[in-house]
């Protein structure tokens, strides 16, 4: 699955899984995100932690490469802005995928704050950060 | 209406989709950052062409090594020249882990193609109409919903500005921390990566914060 095709199909496969389970969960309902953050309903919560703690048995039980990554100038600062937008937003970036196929319609909004985002983030970087940011997911 | 899934199932899909994505790919899921290439899908798709010609230059080299080992008795394990140079680069640049495959294909090291990433939004999009409509939750609507209007605001115009620069906080947030709650949250905390951990601990203590504000204060 490492040629050119076998990742367009895992990348197909992850998504439709993701976009399904997410949507499934409550990921993309603004209260059920607020309860869970608040800790009035720790269902989300746990599920989230649950599939982290799952990963971290897993991988190790399978000896899967850790990529030690390296903590740089932009982690924190970059966390508290993330942290904030998904709080008031209810969005990380997948998320307002999953509430647009939901039928909210200004989640379209959001999707568009994203990339405006992520081009801002480009160009203050380039210009002024000079941060070696790294990136997950590549 | 909140027929959702139990935690324990939510976090065995979850679990699921992460580890069947990182060993059938040996890559690390993360959405932000296919955002991000999708975004600079111009400087993406330079940078893809420019690595195809590596890898034809890499092949013709190959087959220069192999016609000279054939005709002066070289060893044909010996590297080449490329070889080298790029395993120096991904040693550098890809975050190698100590326990990487070395023989692992040259493929499998570099970034995932931009149409995969495309491919992994689009999906996303459908798998998340497909549980919707399924669950009979799929509802064409324009405002964010009672939670949305009771927590953060019920003006039309003060929830498109809100969206909007919510949405500009995470896109700018996640590239500059390096990820999001899939790559550093899922992937990353899954891997025990310290920078994870720390910006998963970060994000979601700064979300806490800002869902309590918006509870008990604003």
């Amino acid at each position: 699955m490492r040629t050119r095709g076998g990742v367009l199909v895992a990348n197909i496969i992850a998504g439709l899984a993701l976009g399904y389970i997410v949507c499934n969960i409550g990921f993309g309902d603004y209260a059920e995100l607020n309860r869970m953050f608040t800790f009035q309903d720790l269902r989300m919560l746990l599920a989230f932690a649950g599939a982290v703690a799952i990963i971290v048995v897993v991988f190790a039980v399978l000896g899967v490469r850790r990529t030690p990554g390296r903590i740089h100038a932009g982690v924190v600062p970059g966390a508290v802005l993330f942290g904030t937008g998904w709080a008031i937003s209810g969005g990380c970036p997948a998320i307002p995928i999953i509430q647009v196929a939901s039928g909210y319609l200004p989640a379209l909004i959001t999707i568009a704050g994203v990339g405006v985002g992520m081009l801002l983030c480009g160009w203050a970087n380039a210009r002024y950060f000079h941060l070696d940011r790294g990136s997950c997911g590549l | 209406m909140n027929n959702y899934w139990p935690w324990w199932a939510g976090a065995i899909g979850l679990a699921l989709v992460t580890i069947n994505y990182t060993l059938t790919t040996d890559r690390s899921l993360g959405v932000s950052s296919a955002w991000d290439r999708v975004l600079h899908w111009r400087s993406e798709r330079r940078l893809e062409v420019l690595d195809a010609q590596f890898a034809d230059d890499r092949a013709l080299v190959d087959a220069f090594a192999a016609a000279t080992a054939e005709q002066f008795g070289t060893g044909p394990g010996a590297p080449t020249l490329l070889d080298a140079e790029h395993g120096d680069a991904q040693a550098a640049g890809q975050d190698v882990g100590p326990t990487a495959v070395e023989s692992a294909p040259v493929a499998s090291l570099r970034p995932a193609p931009l149409v995969t990433q495309a491919a992994l939004l689009l999906s996303i999009l459908l798998g998340g109409w497909v549980a919707a409509v399924t669950a009979g939750r799929f509802q064409i609507r324009f405002d964010m919903g009672n939670g949305y209007r009771e927590l953060v605001t019920a003006n039309p115009t003060t929830m498109i500005g809100v969206l909007f620069v919510g949405g500009v906080l995470v896109g700018f947030g996640t590239r500059l921390a390096g990820g999001c709650s899939s790559g550093h949250g899922l992937s990353g905390c899954g891997r025990l990566r310290p920078v994870s951990i720390l910006a998963t601990a970060v994000f979601f203590g700064t979300a806490v914060l800002v869902s309590f504000l918006l509870w008990k204060v604003i």
